[in-house]
């Protein structure tokens, strides 16, 4: 849609009449309530991160743990339940609240900026998705109570991130832990589902004027598939759960061995969900490394439209893979020779984008800054992931590899290395246009190699554990197996990395404070975001951009006179339609996320009554969903109006319209 | 298997590099920091390069090697893996050396080198795209075939080698595995009633022979592993799976639970002792036997009861094994065939009183001892076997009392501890539903007789 034609539409809603006091649109831009009624894109993805980046300290302390054990053979530091839970909570933490949100803090915060927009399609949505995400993210975490204050029954998951049935069932998991994973993981679910139905929309609807779809900038590509995979692979979690759950509450057989229920099947529901979920945490990375080589190589992507297309096709083939994760279930020789094609297919699109990686080096004046080195380090060390990778498509060669130690080196050479790699170069790379500070040069390179080195002591290793027959998930091991040494290598690695976090992270927190400021476009960037002030106002664009190249910005940057006139132009044209329009605070979101959180408590920490009745179980969860009910009828109540931002010829606002309904 | 060298030679390079950048105008204190930074980059290096040789994980020969394989599906599966390290590894080395040189010879040297004129902006070259495509399936190709090959060839017993195969069914428990000879009986009482053998965390099987094992579970998904003789195949309830192993000639191997199957998964082990033919069909006679009864005529020298008089303390987790029998497990299991020395046939009397007083029998089984329970392993010639609590500890007098002196202690969540189903363990679950009571409590003469009971059974 034409950016001028929209905000025209946008300026007949708002003759809407008076409202009545409880629809009063919170004006609060500051403090607790200016957080929890924000719909600003910009802000939510700052709370995404920041919980993001919380819950990787939380997963990471767990893995120092985990490792603390393994240091040495028949190590007692901590009991089997105690190191069972631990590892099914790294796994989730990192996964659900770690690396995912992270993500989905740069598709809320960037996105919306590549692509010319003010905010995203539906700004309560998002605060929406954002807010039940962190529901989520309670009661993943609440059952540590259980250990924590010795509480009978009560404890964080324990089965694993993946859950296997019949290990979840009532029989073989009587305690809560598994509750607490199944409501985790819906909450989670309901966020991530919401959030990317959002961004699909903001995508394909809110591009600004000339911003063709084959003219996205590659973070948004990724972006937009990593936001379908989401929307097609969660539904299969999702039906999964809700039936362990029946399992476990009422008495269903979806999984239940004694009333001929089939343990594989949760298998295959699951990884229909989790493989694509493998996709879904490293794409995101992989547009990352596609917006950083070419800024600082200082030339464009290399192959874009392979680069895109062969996204595309790793989320569409990530469907079709999903069995190579049961190759050891006895599938049978058909389906696994079928699901070893499959699997190797999906090395040719990765690689295709590791060799359009190196072109983009090629021939360019290489700018050697930190994000740039974390963008270098993940392509070697995502290559590593990959060889690992096609080894394991090998079916025969991953039926001694399958829950060995070398799967382990494996995803940790794919998720540490990739995803969080990418990441964390994100994160100094955008640092200067969120926050318009710069990260000190010498200490990010500092934690870079501190980083690098900690991560390939830790997990080059295990390659030879798990090749040596070391079993994963185990909490102990006896010395007489050869395995002691890559152990210990193993566990000072990781110590050394958790080092290396801890530098770039006190750095991080560091420039927020105290950082040297910059002018904007620091990098001499390519796309939208950095044609805006840093940190970007409220309302993004002062003029929505046409779209000319590809690289808009570089274009722009090429040809400024042309740029000037035609920005003047569309300036006059919005002014003439009202000013900037601007969507209003709304704390419903929070009201409908908070009323979920109390159902996810009612149904996990109670137990059922046996009598008739309401007790604390069934009443609490009515209470919640009263509560999720009444925040999204006054949502929708309140309407969908905003206010207008004008600014005068130095981009000040002269008239902060807040309640300017005309 | 050296492949981190070049990579971190490389990037040791790009430290150094990076570190005198310069931008970067850094005070002494940083540069001293980067110089610090870059020496133990190198040292790091040098000391993975060195200590290669000395380090034992390089060598990857341990009792669960891959790498050092004893049968054939064992080996076809490592040549697999073989070709998918050799093709990775040229990849790698061609992709790594064309990135490397790609980031020092592009990489801006000075500040007028970042703010030159900007590079030509092309945008790929659509002939180098389709190229290194075409050459990515071909790469492809090289794996895949011999993985089609692999899938076919391991899945099940070769269809030459069918008639002659083996037959066992493996059954997964929390946490220990059962092993029933379906083709074989034994002997279930004096009067000639007949059972197939059974027995528990020791699979015997012929050497040389393909041998297919039906894998079944009781209660949650296990997964059936001997790493030198196979890759795992999972134990999944309702599930039929079949696995085929063999072993090239007589052996003793270590296997594992592969598969997170609750609490105690880490310590769920089990043994595969492959013999040749005429040694396998004597243990079949031994096994089909009852259980040994022993009278004073049969034993030697009674011993002194002092022996085990005192229980010695072991730390969570300890290890339960000795390096005289890991260096020839083959030699100590045969020496565990025949009947121990000293035996005290009073002792042994008095601990077969002890088990059936105790209500054992309500879940292990000893053939022709009145002991018939089905949910734990079967005990009837617990005494020729290396290893109880389901691979973990070596079957020796100090193991076995500490094993039955507390099992809790040694197999975190047991089921011989909290008992299974509706039987109970050592303890009883209250009727409240909360809590436990002390069911089972032996003293120390208890455990003595229990030792040298379970131990005479050979």
């Amino acid at each position: 849609m034409d950016a001028t034609v929209k905000s025209a539409h946008l300026t007949h809603e708002e003759h809407a009449p008076a409202q009545p006091a409880l629809l009063t649109h919170p004006s609060a831009k500051y403090g607790l309530m200016g957080w929890l009624t924000t719909v600003d894109h910009k802000k939510i993805g700052f709370l995404y991160g920041l919980f993001a980046l919380i819950f990787f300290l939380v997963g990471g302390f767990e893995a120092l743990l985990i490792r603390t054990q393994l240091m040495k053979p028949n190590n007692d530091f901590m009991s089997a339940q105690l190191y069972n839970t631990m590892f099914t909570m790294h796994g989730t933490t990192m996964i659900f609240l770690a690396v995912m949100p992270l993500s989905a803090a740069f598709f809320n915060f960037i996105m919306p900026l590549q692509i010319g927009a003010r905010d995203v399609a539906f700004p309560r949505l998002n605060a929406f998705s954002l807010w039940t995400f962190v529901a989520g993210a309670i009661i993943l975490n609440v059952g540590w109570i259980g250990p924590i204050f010795g509480i009978e029954g009560h404890n964080a998951p324990d089965a694993g991130w993946y859950g296997y049935s019949p290990l979840t069932s009532k029989v073989f998991s009587p305690g809560h832990s598994v509750d607490y994973w199944i409501m985790g993981l819906q909450l989670l679910g309901v966020a991530s589902i919401a959030a990317s139905l959002n961004f699909i929309v903001t995508i394909i609807n809110m591009r600004a004027p000339g911003m063709t779809m084959m003219r996205l900038p590659v973070f948004t590509w990724m972006t937009l598939f990593t936001a379908f995979l989401i929307v097609l692979s969660f539904p299969f979690i999702t039906i999964a759960l809700v039936e362990v759950m029946m399992d476990r509450n009422f008495g269903t057989s979806f999984f239940e061995v004694s009333g001929g229920g089939m343990p594989i099947l949760w298998q295959h529901l699951f990884w229909v969900f989790g493989h694509p979920e493998v996709y879904i945490l490293i794409l995101p990375a992989m547009g990352i490394i596609s917006e950083i080589l070419p800024t600082f190589s200082r030339k464009p992507l290399f192959g874009y439209p392979i680069v895109v297309f062969s996204g595309a096709s790793i989320g569409f083939l990530g469907f079709a893979v999903w069995s190579h994760h049961m190759f050891t279930t006895g599938m049978g020789t058909v389906a696994t020779a079928a699901f070893a094609l499959a699997t190797m297919a999906i090395a040719v699109p990765t690689g295709v984008k590791i060799f359009n990686w190196i072109g983009t080096l090629w021939g360019g004046h290489i700018m050697m800054r930190t994000p740039m080195m974390f963008a270098l380090g993940f392509v070697w060390m995502f290559m590593i992931g990959g060889f690992s990778g096609v080894m394991h498509s090998a079916a025969p060669a991953d039926a001694q590899q399958n829950d060995s130690y070398f799967v382990i080196a494996h995803f940790h050479y794919v998720l540490i290395g990739g995803s969080i790699f990418a990441l964390l170069a994100g994160l100094h790379y955008w640092f200067p246009l969120m926050f318009g500070r710069k990260v000190s040069e010498f200490w990010g390179k500092l934690s870079f190699w501190v980083i690098f080195i900690g991560f390939n002591v830790t997990f080059f290793p295990m390659h030879f554990l798990g090749l040596n027959g070391m079993p994963r998930r185990t909490f102990t091991y006896d010395p007489n197996l050869g395995w002691d040494t890559a152990n210990f290598i193993a566990t000072m690695g990781s110590y050394v990395l958790g080092i290396g976090m801890t530098i770039y992270f006190i750095v991080l927190a560091y420039t927020f404070f105290k950082g040297e400021k910059v002018k904007k476009d620091y990098w001499d960037g390519r796309t939208l975001e950095w044609s805006l002030d840093n940190p970007p106002p409220e309302y993004n664009f002062r003029v929505i951009p046409t779209v000319h190249d590809r690289d808009a910005w570089w274009y722009e940057k090429n040809h400024k006179e042309e740029i000037a006139k035609e920005q003047a132009a569309h300036a006059k044209a919005e002014e003439a339609h009202g000013g900037i329009h601007m969507p209003f605070g709304s704390i419903w979101p929070f009201v409908a996320s908070l009323g979920l959180l109390i159902v996810a408590i009612g149904v996990t920490m109670f137990t059922s009554k046996t009598t008739p009745g309401i007790g604390p179980k069934l009443g609490l969860t009515l209470v919640g969903g009263l509560v999720t009910f009444i925040g999204i009828y006054f949502w929708s109540l309140e309407g969908n109006e905003g206010y207008h931002i004008h600014l005068d010829k130095d981009g000040k606002v002269i008239e902060d319209g807040h309640h300017d309904k005309h | 298997m050296q492949k981190p060298s070049p990579t971190l030679l490389a990037f040791g390079d790009i430290a150094y590099q990076t570190f005198s950048f310069p931008h970067d105008h850094m005070p002494t204190l940083h540069s001293t920091i980067a110089r610090c930074a870059r020496a133990a980059a190198a040292l790091a290096g040098v000391v993975l390069l060195a200590g290669c040789d000395k380090i034992n994980f390089w060598r990857m020969d341990g009792h669960q090697s891959t790498i050092v394989v004893e049968g054939p599906v064992a080996r076809e599966q490592l040549d697999l893996f073989i070709i998918t390290c050799w093709v990775s590894l040229v990849i790698f080395i061609v992709v790594g050396a064309v990135l490397a040189y790609a980031t020092f010879k592009f990489r801006a040297r000075s500040a007028d080198d970042e703010h030159a004129e900007p590079p030509p902006q092309g945008h790929g070259n659509p002939l180098i795209e389709l190229s290194l495509i075409v050459a990515s399936v071909l790469a492809l190709v090289v794996i895949a075939i011999p993985t089609m090959k692999g899938i076919w060839n391991t899945y099940d017993v070769p269809e030459a080698e069918r008639k002659d195969a083996y037959e066992v069914t493996a059954t997964g428990y929390q946490w220990w595995f059962k092993f029933e000879y379906k083709s074989e009986t034994a002997m279930t009482d004096a009067k000639g009633g007949k059972t197939p053998l059974i027995t528990a965390n020791e699979l015997v099987i012929p050497a040389g022979r393909a041998v297919r094992i039906h894998l079944r579970s009781f209660d949650v998904i296990h997964s059936f592993w001997v790493p030198k003789l196979g890759g795992k195949v999972d134990m999944i309830p309702n599930r039929a799976n079949i696995l085929y192993l063999k072993a090239d000639k007589p052996g003793y191997f270590w296997g594992q639970c592969a598969e997170y199957c609750g609490d105690s998964h880490a310590v769920m082990r089990f043994r595969v002792i492959a013999l040749d033919k005429k040694e396998f069909a004597e243990w079949l006679e031994q096994q089909a036997q009852l259980g040994r009864t022993v009278t004073p005529s049969i034993a030697s020298t009674p011993a002194p009861r002092g022996q085990f008089a005192a229980l010695r303390q072991f730390k969570e987790n300890e290890a339960g094994i000795t390096i005289a029998y890991d260096t020839e497990p083959l030699k100590a299991w045969r020496t565990k065939q025949d009947p121990e020395k000293n035996e005290d046939p009073a002792l042994i009397a008095q601990g077969r009183e002890v088990f059936k007083k105790n209500s054992c029998a309500n879940c292990h089984t000893i053939r022709g001892h009145d002991a018939g329970g089905v949910t734990a392993p079967d005990l009837t010639h617990f005494g020729s076997r290396t290893t109880l609590a389901g691979g973990l500890l070596e079957n020796d007098a100090t193991q076995l009392r500490r094993w039955i002196h507390d099992p809790l202690a040694v197999k975190p969540g047991n089921k011989m501890h909290f008992g299974v189903g509706a039987m109970a363990g050592y303890v009883k679950k209250n009727d409240s539903g909360k809590g436990y009571t002390r069911n089972i409590t032996l003293t120390a003469d208890d455990e003595v007789a229990l030792v040298a009971y379970l131990h005479s059974l050979k």
